[in-house]
């Protein structure tokens, strides 16, 4: 994730150049797509959320409802680039998983999910320039914008805020200076 | 027109509500006199109408994000707002503006104005600020001096509850406070850092209108640092929490809101104002309203706008502007997009609560012989702020329960720094009406014609690279600073356009915020700015305010307006 853009507007009237409150926008983009709904591949998503976060002694990403979060945003927010994106990943996973395993997605098993999801990641890890350089021209990698919206949705979903992370609506007071617990949780907000 | 005069007939109006306007108010009508508020946007009634302040991060259905069909809307003002504090600030789309080089005019346009997502940090200007014109020539001298305001600024800062620490520092002066945002683990490490490294800067805990302790019936602060959204616990300063209030107790005050005013109406036989011609934004129906005194509090360069369209025989090119000086001398601080950089250590730290405040490190070049500076004049101030890293910001690897584990872990920490400068007063930079452009309501639009000079330019250069060092020499890690081309209005400190001065030939204001050639006419808000400081200028405006109010109810009561 962009730290440019999560570290949040903290200097100014919502000011200045920093982005303001939760890691706001990732991208900017206003053009609206007329090519195939997401909607269609709900469950499909959610089997993948829950790939990239399962889960444990909290709940996963599906539990979550991190798939919802995700086509709310892909439909309403995401730029034509990375929509297209986003669908043509979802359709080349699909096609992947028959390739290899000859099952769709949802029906292979918990390890082949996996291998599936490790190797499109392996493969869409750019870094530095480079990254910089892809992301401009072509929008962001599939995988990069299905992890950064799976992490996005279950950290600001009731259950991972609540339940995987340390959620205080009103602190009530400010204790600067306190000694980190073992096993203490990070703060779902900022 | 209607013009039942009688009934539209008040003491004194203040045009707009945000933070100098809701003061204009609060001080006129506690003086006695029957006072109009107009606000061209809508209604905000405190708390009521914060609709998205204790909502939960879940309940926005794209959490943080703007929709494709707001951020169309919102092409500029959507850098400076989120899913939360959307509805306090304008569409573009709805209130057009003209820019002749890039600009971003940040507007709210409802009762509290900007008051309600303003960065609350408030610094008094100095003795050196009040004379830096003097000094290097630049724009006109200030027509007041540091003494001239000291008491107002006690006056205002102890109504709006300002939380900061006494540093003796003669180029920004101490006030009068409440207990400050104590500092973090690495805010402390880093003051600290900086104490042992420089001679000639410190950082202290930034000075913000957020109430660490209660004032009258408002307050403490909660801190969920989500302050943009209005605040339920009344727990930082802004118009709808406390001036406004205090104003409409003293049951003088009537509120026209919906109500954007067209021009000032001018007598060339008593030579002087008579009233104000509004539109309802909703009816367009055009209305005057009359008075023995008007405050221009529209924000700096919607004032300027009403004033250049206000002609008249005796104004032809817009009301008081003798001076040709109107809509010229557009000043807003200069601001790089910040710098960062990690911390190893301290993981044993953590904190509890949000803070809404920051570190600042004031203005440290330029102070005197041994910090004086080849590259530039004047200076800038730095802000900023320490947290350690959440799944907001953390690195990640890899997928699954390794992931899962990562988001739990509270991650590095973190400081940013940001720097904030003084822009020279410059005649160039101006604002003018284009009349062959019209808004909705058939009003000409602004056209901003602005960019930074050499000198701001120089100092944006210097100030990224002097945060850089500050981290570096302290021992942070993967220092680094963003920089993007300059983006002007993006610190959402617009000043000037109607400045104040000694010369009625040079400047539209005298020493009273009272306009030479218009005596009834004040102007209180940041048009009225000579020159600029590095400081958030909010704080100043108000003590101006309050300190115009009083004089003009002298003026009122002995006759002379």
């Amino acid at each position: 994730m962009n730290r440019r853009k999560a570290i949040g507007g903290i200097f100014g009237l919502a000011g200045v150049g920093f982005v303001s409150v939760i890691g706001a926008k990732y991208f900017i983009g206003n053009s609206s797509h007329n090519i195939e709904k997401l909607e269609a591949h709900l469950d499909l998503i959610a089997e993948i959320v829950d790939v990239i976060i399962p889960p444990t002694m909290s709940p996963g990403a599906k539990e979550s409802f991190v798939h919802h979060y995700i086509v709310n945003y892909m439909e309403d927010c995401a730029t034509r680039k990375e929509y297209n994106n986003f669908i043509n990943g979802i359709n080349d996973l699909q096609e992947t998983s028959v390739n290899t395993f000859d099952s769709v997605f949802e029906q292979c098993s918990t390890i082949q999910k996996k291998q599936l999801l490790e190797n499109l990641e392996a493969n869409s890890t750019y870094s530095g320039i480079l990254l910089k350089l892809n992301n401009k021209l072509r929008g962001r990698s599939f995988f990069n914008i299905l992890k950064t919206l799976t992490i996005e949705g279950y950290c600001t979903s009731s259950k991972g805020a609540t339940k995987h992370l340390a959620y205080l609506p009103v602190p009530g007071r400010y204790d600067a200076v306190t000694e980190l617990n073992v096993n203490q949780k990070a703060w779902a907000t900022k | 027109m209607k013009n039942n005069t009688q009934e539209n007939t008040f003491d004194a109006i203040v045009v707009g509500s945000g933070i100098s306007g809701g003061w204009a108010a609060k001080e006129l009508t506690e003086g006695g006199l029957k006072t109009l508020v107009l606000e061209r946007g809508r209604n905000v009634e405190h708390i009521k109408d914060y609709t998205t302040a204790s909502k939960n991060p879940w309940d926005f259905k794209h959490r943080s994000h703007l929709t494709n069909k707001e951020l169309k809307e919102r092409p500029i003002q959507n850098g400076h707002c989120d899913a939360g504090n959307k509805h306090f600030f304008v569409k573009d789309s709805e209130h057009p503006y003209i820019q002749v080089k890039p600009y971003k005019w940040i507007r709210g346009y409802q009762v509290g104005g900007r008051s309600l997502t303003w960065g609350r940090q408030s610094y008094r200007f100095s003795q050196m600020d009040f004379e830096a014109n003097k000094t290097d020539g630049y724009g006109v001298d200030w027509p007041i001096r540091y003494e001239d305001l000291a008491k107002w600024y006690d006056y205002v800062e102890d109504y709006v509850g300002i939380s900061g620490s006494l540093e003796s520092l003669a180029h920004l002066p101490d006030g009068v406070f409440l207990p400050p945002i104590p500092m973090n683990a690495i805010e402390l490490h880093l003051k600290e850092k900086v104490r042992k490294l420089y001679s000639d800067r410190v950082i202290i805990n930034g000075r913000v209108a957020n109430l660490t302790t209660p004032k009258k019936g408002r307050g403490p602060c909660q801190y969920r640092n989500l302050c943009s959204r209005g605040c339920p616990f009344s727990a930082y300063f802004s118009s709808n929490s406390s001036t406004l209030l205090d104003a409409h107790n003293t049951g003088n005050l009537n509120m026209r809101v919906n109500s954007i005013v067209k021009e000032v109406i001018y007598d060339d036989l008593q030579k002087k104002a008579i009233g104000v011609v509004i539109i309802d934004a909703i009816s367009k129906e055009e209305i005057s309203y009359y008075a023995k005194v008007i405050f221009l509090n529209a924000s700096t360069i919607a004032t300027t706008a009403i004033l250049l369209n206000s002609k008249s025989p005796s104004f032809p090119d817009g009301l008081g502007n003798s001076s040709g000086q109107l809509g010229h001398n557009l000043m807003d601080h200069t601001v790089n997009e910040g710098t960062y950089g990690t911390y190893d250590g301290l993981k044993d730290k953590y904190y509890i609560g949000k803070s809404p405040g920051t570190i600042y490190i004031p203005r440290f070049q330029n102070l005197n012989n041994k910090t004086k500076q080849s590259g530039f004049i004047r200076g800038y101030g730095i802000q900023g702020k320490g947290e350690r890293e959440n799944w907001q910001s953390k690195v990640t690897t890899g997928i699954g329960v390794s992931l899962k584990k990562q988001l739990a872990t509270p991650g590095e920490w973190i400081i940013s720094l940001g720097g904030r400068g003084e822009t020279l007063p410059n005649y160039e930079n101006k604002i003018t009406l284009d009349y062959q452009k019209l808004d909705t309501w058939g009003l000409p639009l602004v056209k901003v014609d602005f960019e930074y000079g050499p000198n701001e330019l120089a100092m944006l250069e210097h100030m990224t690279k002097s945060s850089e060092e500050i981290l570096v020499k302290a021992g942070f890690k993967n220092v680094r600073s963003y920089r993007t081309r300059p983006a002007p209005g993006s610190a959402v400190h617009e000043m000037g356009t109607a400045r104040m001065g000694k010369d009625p030939k040079t400047s539209v204001l005298n020493r009273y915020n009272q306009m030479h050639d218009v005596k009834n006419v004040f102007i209180t808000d940041g048009s009225c700015m000579t020159s600029s400081g590095s400081q958030n200028p909010s704080l100043t405006y108000m003590a101006l305010t309050a300190r115009a109010c009083s004089y003009a109810i002298n003026q009122i009561n002995s006759n002379e307006l």
